[in-house]
């Protein structure tokens, strides 16, 4: 490969996978030489392969859906183990607050 | 890919919208796989992309209220997906070194019934999967919302926060690397 195609190849690279002319400064360079020609169609084959990978489905983890609904199992027992001593705390100071009122409450003699 | 209906997916997004744990297990099931496949070829390690699935799922749990259905349910998933991969691949690199393995996952290739041609198509789709994965990370992420999943320019540079003509040049350079890898390898 000449120093010109080595310069052409990402243009000659975003011409195949976006179908597209190639970039003016290296269009003739690349419309008459062979192995940019080559190169060309080398890239069209991968970008076909690329969009095709899009409908191509890997296999995840089998436990996913469980580690998901676990985790969401372990958000709700934090929630709940908020809430409970929040609520206890709230109940023991409303029944303080309630004693000390009542035990300083003004007493006629 | 996904393939529950239309009406029957936006019935249990509804449901997980109201706390329904169900029919969010329902979608996860449904997309669960689709997740971890953009995961997967976002970050390169399979152990990593697991986790990226799951965390994606959760983070989509949590936000399902505010999901609004202009998009598709699996579109918007993406987006949370190159989220989470962007942020737990940050915090894997914190944590520890490069992965030590890296496997790679038979999937049957499309025009695989075609039998003069399916073991071309296998060998080029391995060579593939091995040069994205060789690309720098922020490179193949470029690589693979374009040139895999179609995403625009705009919306990639919204994605990974940074300008558009920022995900433009890496695109290009990527691709440039890409070429060499492929030639080298072939």
């Amino acid at each position: 490969m000449s120093v010109i195609c080595e310069m052409a190849a990402p243009f000659v690279a975003n011409s195949a996978v976006e179908g597209s002319l190639v970039a003016r400064p290296f269009r003739g360079h690349a419309e008459a030489c062979l192995k940019c020609q080559a190169r060309h169609a080398a890239m069209t084959r991968t970008a076909r392969e690329l969009a095709a990978m899009s409908k191509e489905t890997l296999v995840g983890p089998l436990d996913l859906e469980w580690r998901v609904m676990s985790a969401l199992e372990g958000d709700l027992a934090v929630a709940r183990s908020w809430r409970t001593p929040i609520a206890v705390t709230a109940a023991i100071v409303s029944m303080t607050a309630a004693v000390l009122i009542w035990r300083l409450r003004p007493r006629t003699p | 890919m996904a393939q529950v209906e239309p009406d029957k997916e936006r019935e249990l997004i509804a449901r997980a919208k109201a706390g329904d744990r169900a029919a969010f297990g329902a979608l996860v099931r449904e997309h669960g796989n689709e997740v971890y496949t953009l995961a997967r070829r976002l970050v390169g390690d399979p152990h990593l992309a697991a986790d990226v699935a799951q965390e994606t799922l959760i983070r989509a749990w949590r936000a399902l209220p505010n999901f609004r259905g202009d998009a598709a349910l699996s579109t918007w998933l993406h987006r949370i997906t190159v989220n989470t991969a962007w942020t737990q691949r940050k915090r894997a690199r914190r944590h520890s070194g490069p992965p030590l393995d890296d496997f790679l996952e038979v999937a049957a290739p499309m025009g695989a019934d075609h039998p003069e041609t399916a073991g071309e198509t296998l060998e080029l789709r391995g060579r593939l999967r091995q040069a994205l994965d060789s690309l720098p990370e922020a490179q193949r992420q470029v690589v693979v919302l374009k040139d895999v999943y179609d995403w625009s320019h705009a919306e990639i540079a919204e994605a990974m926060g940074i300008s558009v003509s920022a995900a433009k040049v890496r695109l290009h350079r990527a691709r440039a690397r890409l070429v060499r890898y492929l030639e080298a390898s072939a």
